[in-house]
């Protein structure tokens, strides 16, 4: 069974249909990168892998379970799928510390005070941020605060993450050390979503890559395949004007 | 007594006109010294900064009823003669106006202030060109809204000057309501009217501020 | 011409002391009181029902578009029909809850709708639930944003007690109007009673700004 299986998803805003008719499969361990041009549909599908959108038909399934379903408890399932913005979403009146340790107290994974620092500290350690465990959002930098959010999700041991679009709000000099971050993850075998515009990373880590077009899946397959044999014309010029 | 009849509404209407005319000296009055107030505090002398200051925040830190008393207590014994009702009554609104706006517009000066004075400076403008055409045009559009907002104060603030025993809108109300025995009858009218003026400003005031919050 | 003469006040201490109490105990329960009903009136502005949403937005218009002095005369003069036959200060005391919590709805209101979806989206990607997310995530930073407003209505209240003395409520006003009465120094009991109200309002701007220091830490922007 695949870990996130997408069939036939329709999504439609008003009367804009922005996603017509998807099908993916994600496995255990996969790294899959969605590309495409802006307005494709590539972040509202991610949003709703984890059901922060409503679809208008289809199903979606993660690890078995239906994500649009009234009998599937939303909560327990986002304690497992986690979920990195393009704007960080870090919590500025709260410290690093609680930021990460916030949820995996509140749901109860973890008691509070020192086995709660005890875990900031190692989710803080994989993003190289450990000395920053004291600091608040506000006082770093964009990359760092990328981090952060990355080992906020980590610290709730999700068995998928899904990136959107993460590096976009970025200064181009800070994307380098939260890609590296992104990097080490692949490595160690989690399981990805990215919707990314950084194609180096694209073809170099992934091991799937999807390429979106008008609300629909038009292209799938190896990085390596797509990138030197673009099959339709769109992906071709989408490469080519991306590069 | 005799009912409340619909001669009592008249005469509360008819009372409006007082409300407005102390709406209207304040403004007249009040206005240039809140400009001249604003401009103080944004200014470059210090003594002029420290004293518009000081007045803004004494006449923001006294109850309006204060102000009132003040002068209509106060004008007597510092001018040596007595003024009528109207006179010392609208010193005080014309304070309290000049506090009040004062406050507002130089919050509007100031968010305008900075970069765009600096450009401005580099176009060799002088100080008061600057103001005259940078500055001015664009703190006013900034501080409309909650000028407006401040009218709709000013209106229900005049209601106080019946305290003193000026018959403007809610004095007329206190005699209806003597007159008649019917208190409720004649507040809740009072009230209306007051309502009636009020809430146009108030709307207007909010769709200034939505637009200036679009226009950004 | 000048003749003013303060000596006479001060053996009227103990009036102008009874007064400031009653003025600040009035301006406590109206705090309190408006507070609540703000926070109630805020939950109530974003409910489904539209019937609610619309009795919010009355009370607010009509309490914000009509003077505080017109409304304690309602008050007032309701009160006995209800059947209540109250003293002056606990009228004075309802109408000013009443006319604080229209402000404060207002103002709670804003406050969190100043707080962005996204930080909403977040805590629930997280696994927080609805109550979870509003008390750690959304209150904080909404707290911070209302802060200097609800402050300064609070100082707006404090010297809008002072309406209280027009239904003879024995606040600081009310003992100026007695004291003036025995004395006939009228502008020199007005204006020592303005010099209590301004260092009070002092005070009260000093206490603020040093509690928001202390509950406020985190740093703002980017």
């Amino acid at each position: 069974m695949a870990l996130v299986e997408i069939s036939n998803v329709h999504k439609s805003f008003g009367e804009v249909e922005v996603l017509r008719g998807i099908d993916l499969t994600v496995e255990k361990g996969e790294i899959v990168t969605i590309i495409g041009r802006s307005g494709s549909g590539k972040s509202t599908l991610l949003r709703c892998i984890n059901g922060l959108e409503q679809i208008n038909g289809g199903e979606i399934k993660v690890a078995g379970e239906l994500v649009h379903s009234r009998s599937t408890d939303l909560r327990k399932l986002r304690e497992h799928v986690g979920i990195v913005f393009q704007q960080f979403n870090l919590f500025p009146h709260m410290t690093v510390a609680r930021n990460i340790t916030l949820a995996p107290v509140l749901t109860g994974k973890i008691a509070k005070g020192d086995a709660a620092r005890e875990l900031a500290r190692k989710v803080l350690a994989q993003v190289g941020l450990e000395e920053k465990i004291d600091a608040y959002p506000g006082q770093l930098s964009g990359g760092q605060q990328q981090r952060v959010a990355i080992a906020r999700c980590l610290a709730m041991s999700p068995y998928l993450m899904l990136f959107d679009e993460v590096t976009s709000a970025l200064d181009p000099e800070l994307v380098g050390e939260v890609l590296k971050v992104m990097e080490d993850l692949a490595t160690q075998g989690m399981t990805m979503i990215l919707v990314t515009h950084e194609m180096n990373f694209a073809r170099n880590v992934a091991s799937k890559l999807v390429f979106m077009h008008a609300g629909m899946v038009h292209e799938e397959g190896r990085p390596a395949d797509l990138f030197a044999n673009p099959a339709t014309p769109e992906l071709a010029n989408f490469i080519s004007s991306v590069r | 007594m005799r009912g409340f009849t619909i001669s009592d509404f008249l005469t509360m209407l008819a009372a409006v006109q007082w409300t407005a005319t102390l709406v209207v000296l304040a403004l007249a009055f009040g206005a240039p010294l809140a400009l001249l107030l604003a401009r103080m505090c944004t200014g470059r002398s210090r003594i002029a900064r420290l004293v518009a200051t000081g007045i803004l925040q004494l006449v923001q830190g006294v109850p309006v009823l204060g102000l009132l008393m003040f002068f209509y207590f106060g004008m007597p014994v510092f001018l040596g003669i007595k003024v009528p009702a109207l006179v010392s009554v609208g010193a005080a609104f014309t304070i309290f106006t000049a506090a009040f706006l004062g406050e507002i517009w130089r919050g509007g000066i100031q968010a305008v202030h900075v970069a765009q004075g600096e450009a401005a400076a580099c176009l060799g403008l002088t100080r008061w060109q600057t103001f005259r055409h940078v500055i001015a045009p664009q703190a006013f559009r900034i501080a409309l809204p909650a000028t407006v907002g401040f009218l709709v104060q000013l209106i229900k603030n005049t209601s106080l000057a019946s305290v003193v025993g000026f018959v403007e809108l809610a004095r007329a109300g206190q005699l209806a309501s003597a007159a008649t025995f019917q208190p409720l009858l004649s507040y809740a009218c009072v009230a209306a009217i007051y309502f009636a003026l009020c809430f146009p400003l108030t709307l207007w005031s909010r769709s200034l501020e939505d637009k200036l919050n679009g226009a950004r | 011409m000048l003749q003013l003469n303060f000596n006479q006040l001060w053996r009227y201490q103990d009036e102008f002391l009874h007064g400031m109490s009653l003025t600040l105990l009035l301006t406590l329960v109206a705090t309190v009181a408006g507070l609540a009903i703000g926070l109630a009136g805020a939950a109530a502005a974003g409910s489904r029902f539209a019937a609610l949403r619309l009795l919010v937005r009355s009370y607010v218009e009509v309490i914000r578009n009509t003077p505080a002095l017109i409304q304690l005369f309602l008050i007032f003069f309701v009160l006995p029909y209800a059947g209540l036959r109250l003293p002056p200060v606990y009228a004075a005391a309802t109408a000013l809850s009443i006319y604080m919590g229209a402000y404060a709805t207002e103002i709670i209101r804003g406050g969190l709708a100043s707080i962005p979806r996204s930080q909403v989206e977040a805590g629930q990607c997280l696994g927080l639930t609805r109550w979870q997310v509003f008390r750690h995530v959304i209150l904080p930073p909404a707290l911070r944003n209302i802060y200097p407003s609800i402050t300064s209505q609070i100082v707006l209240l404090l010297l809008g007690t002072s309406l209280a003395s027009q239904v003879s409520a024995p606040e600081l006003f009310h003992a100026a109007a007695f004291v003036e009465s025995r004395t006939f120094r009228s502008f020199e009991v007005y204006a020592v009673v303005c010099a209590i109200y301004f260092t009070l309002v002092l005070a009260f701007r000093l206490a603020f700004a040093g509690i928001g220091r202390i509950a406020f830490r985190w740093p703002t922007g980017r």
